[in-house]
Parts: structure tokens; sequence; C-alpha cells
């Protein structure tokens, strides 16, 4: 019994017959081709495939592809461009945030939802945004300063 | 072979597809916990029914000095709740407790509860607060006392043709107070070594009622009857919830496993017991 899958990735709608064990993850992955978010633990610890679902980060190995019907998915894809970098993403180039990388997309997502929610998030906020994404390379250390970074840049450009 | 996966919009008509499956189908809300037990092949369900998009399923109530809470309510809606902060702040602590940002934003507390798992972070501060859990079957509704609802380890009196609908909690009263505390590897993100919660109602120096909830040390969540009935009535002095702390830990029936020796979590279980009475009772006499 196929499930016809209707939503929105990064603002273009999507529709697509899929089984309805699916994940979104291996959704995305495998029959839409965006390769950005990553496979890790699939198990929901990791936090590698963290998209977001109306605006919320969650693991997308979790989540079965017919509950993302009718909602709006943002993945890695959808952060920034090349031309334009999103300043979270500049900030991890800025503070080297990133070593092997795999943890980067799930990150910079969790990141982007936290100041998109809450634009001056203290350090305590900030490890508490990204609890849920383990890194094995940074220490954690230029994530955190990144994230404080990018959210003191967009306060200063506030500033006239 | 393709799975059937059913997404009704009324309670009825998903105890409607249970029923015709014989309770061979599983219900879905957040997955987070079904989706894992489905890939381990621990779980193989003839079909699912996703009941995330029954309209009257998620809601947060106040009704009659009741706090009521739908099943497919988030963990994250929970922690983010002025009504639960302020008539059952101890949901909140627990709420914050688990999981991180991803989970909260998916689990839900109708799964949380009916996962039956022994270590679930809202069973014991739903146990002391005495909980209702509400149930919809075949046959209609029942309202379930949450201490008959954890039967043993993925077991619940929930029978598979049926769907919990919500959890109904009395709003926390002046002179009452409640504390969850979760001892785990890490602060975020892990399955609780132990967890426990406290509550209390207190008069004039005296403790009138207290209830003491354990969770990760027994086959299901536990309630500590005999500590409960140590510190009933009694003046509150000197090492009582010393006392206290230790036979809840007596009753604990704690296994070996990875995240801890038996002999470990029962030391936990004193520790944390102890602390979820005192921060209850300071909490119960701020408001007193």
């Amino acid at each position: 019994m196929p499930f016809d899958l209707r939503f929105w990735v990064n603002g273009k709608e999507v529709r697509i017959e899929v089984e309805p064990d699916e994940t979104l993850l291996w959704v995305l992955r495998e029959r839409l081709q965006m390769t950005g978010t990553k496979v890790g633990c699939e198990a929901g610890d990791c936090g590698a495939c963290t998209v977001l679902l109306d605006g919320r980060p969650v693991t997308s190995c979790l989540l079965l592809a017919p509950k993302a019907h009718g909602r709006s998915v943002v993945t890695i894809e959808g952060l920034g461009s090349p031309k334009r970098l999103h300043p979270l993403q500049q900030a991890f180039i800025d503070y080297g945030a990133l070593q092997c990388g795999f943890c980067g997309p799930g990150m910079l997502l969790s990141a982007a939802a936290l100041l998109a929610q809450n634009p001056h998030p203290t350090e305590a906020e900030v490890r508490e945004a990204i609890a849920g994404n383990l890194c094995r390379c940074t220490g954690y250390q230029k994530i955190v300063q990144a994230i404080l970074a990018a959210s003191q840049r967009a306060l200063r450009e506030e500033i006239p | 072979m393709a799975l059937p996966y059913f997404v009704p919009t009324s309670v009825q008509e998903a105890v409607d597809i249970l029923a015709h499956y014989s309770g061979d189908a599983k219900v879905i809300a957040g997955g987070t916990d079904l989706v894992v037990r489905m890939r381990e092949g621990v779980l193989r369900p003839a079909a699912l029914v996703d009941i995330e998009r029954i309209p009257s399923l998620s809601f947060i109530s106040l009704e009659d000095h009741r706090l009521r809470i739908g099943a497919t309510t988030t963990i994250s809606t929970i922690l983010e709740s002025s009504e639960v902060q302020r008539c059952a702040p101890v949901l909140s602590e627990a709420a914050r407790r688990m999981g991180a940002v991803q989970l909260r934003n998916r689990a839900t507390i109708g799964g949380n509860l009916a996962s039956a798992v022994p270590s679930a972070d809202m069973a014991p501060p739903l146990l002391v607060l005495g909980a209702l859990v509400h149930i919809t079957g075949p046959s209609g509704e029942r309202a379930l006392p949450i201490d008959a609802f954890f039967i043993g380890p993925h077991q619940s009196a929930l029978r598979p043709d049926e769907v919990l609908t919500f959890v109904d909690v009395p709003v926390l009263e002046s002179g009452s107070g409640a504390a969850f505390v979760k001892f785990g590897k890490r602060s975020a993100q892990v399955i609780a070594v132990v967890n426990a919660a406290a509550w209390v109602r207190v008069q004039g120096g005296r403790i009138e009622e207290a209830r003491i909830a354990l969770g990760a040390v027994a086959p299901t969540p536990i309630r500590a009857r005999s500590a409960e009935a140590l510190l009933r009535g009694q003046e509150i002095r000197g090492e009582l919830l010393e006392w206290a702390a230790h036979a809840a830990a007596e009753e604990a029936r704690p296994i070996t496993d990875f995240r801890g020796t038996l002999e470990y979590r029962r030391e936990l279980c004193r520790v944390l017991v102890r602390r979820a009475l005192e921060q209850a009772l300071h909490r119960a006499m701020e408001g007193e």
C-alpha cells in the first residue's frame, strides 16, 4: 500500500509515492538524491540526520515518511547557498567549527532553529540546543563559539 | 511486503482499525521508540495506525482543578506550556530532562507511557501526582489510575485495540510540592540509570501525605510505599528523610546492566529519593 506523499522540501512542493515504513531520511537521500542529510546511528541518538520539520529540529531517521505529509521540511541544502552562505555557515568556517564535517548539516540546522526562535542565546542555551547533535572531532568549543559569533554578528547588523 | 498505514482523524476510527486487525496493528504517535524497535526487528506490526493527526488528542486543558494533557502532546509542547509550569511544574521538570531537542519535538506523553519502559521519564512524576490514564477502546472509555497501568517491560494495561487518549492530574495545591531527579551518564539524550520523583503535602511542620516513585530499578516504574508510610504524619526533623530514602532503596529491585550495577543503582535510589524529597519539601513549604 504505497503512500502518496506530498510535502515541501526547502520551499518546493514534492509529490512522491513512498512505502509507509520508509523514513524521511531515506526518502531525502535515496529518492530525492539530497545527500546533505547524513546517515549516522539510525536510532535517534547522534543527530547527523537532523532536518527541520515545520521549523523544528527532528531526527529524520526516526520519522516515517507519511509523518511529513502536508508539512514543510528544511534540509542543509535549503540553508544559505554557495554564493550567499547563511551567517551560521560563514561563522562555522571562520571559527573552524568543522573538521570531518559529518555532524555539520545537523549541527547547523539545530543552530539555525535556535537562532530563529532565540536570536541572542546564552552559551548555556546554545549547548542545550545542540545537545542532540554529536560531534566526534571538535570538542564542541568551536561550534559553540561559532554559533555565539553568528548571533553577535546579527546583533551588530541590527544596529544602524 | 508493504505495510498498511492508516491515518485516522478520530479516536473511534483508530479503534475500529485496531479492532479490525485484532490486536496485530500498532499505534504510532511520535515514533521515537516504535521506529527503533521496528528497525531492530523486535516489533513486526501487521499495520500502523498513526494517531498524530487526530485533533482531539493534542491539547493541554485546565478544568475543575484538573490538568489534562492529550496523548499526542509532544514533550516540547509540555516543556513550553505555562499552564503545565504553573499547575504541575514537576512535569515540566521531567520534560526538560528527556532526550534532546529533536526527540522532545517528536516524543509524546502518551507514547512515553504506552511504550511502558521501566526508565520512562514522565512516569515517576505522573505516579506521584496520582494521574489518571484515560483510554478508549471498542467497549468505550475508561480511566485507570496510573498505579495500575504498568505491568512489565513493554507491557501495560493498554490493550492492543485501545488508544490512550489523555492523562489527567490534579493541580498542585498550596502546601504541596513535587520534584523530579534523574541520573544518567550524560546530562542530555540518555536513558536514566535511575530516575525518581517525590510529592509531599505539609502542614505546620508535619508531612501529611507523601508519594515517592522510582524508574529503571524494577520491571516497571514503581511506588516506594514503605518509604511513603514512614513519612506519613511525621514531624519534619532529624534523619527522617534519610530513613525514607533508605527504605525506598530497599524497596527497589534493580538489575545489573551496562548502565549500572544492581548495587550502584540501589545507592542511586537512596541519593535521588533524598534529593527529590528535600526539593519537594522545600517547594511545599514555600507555598504553604
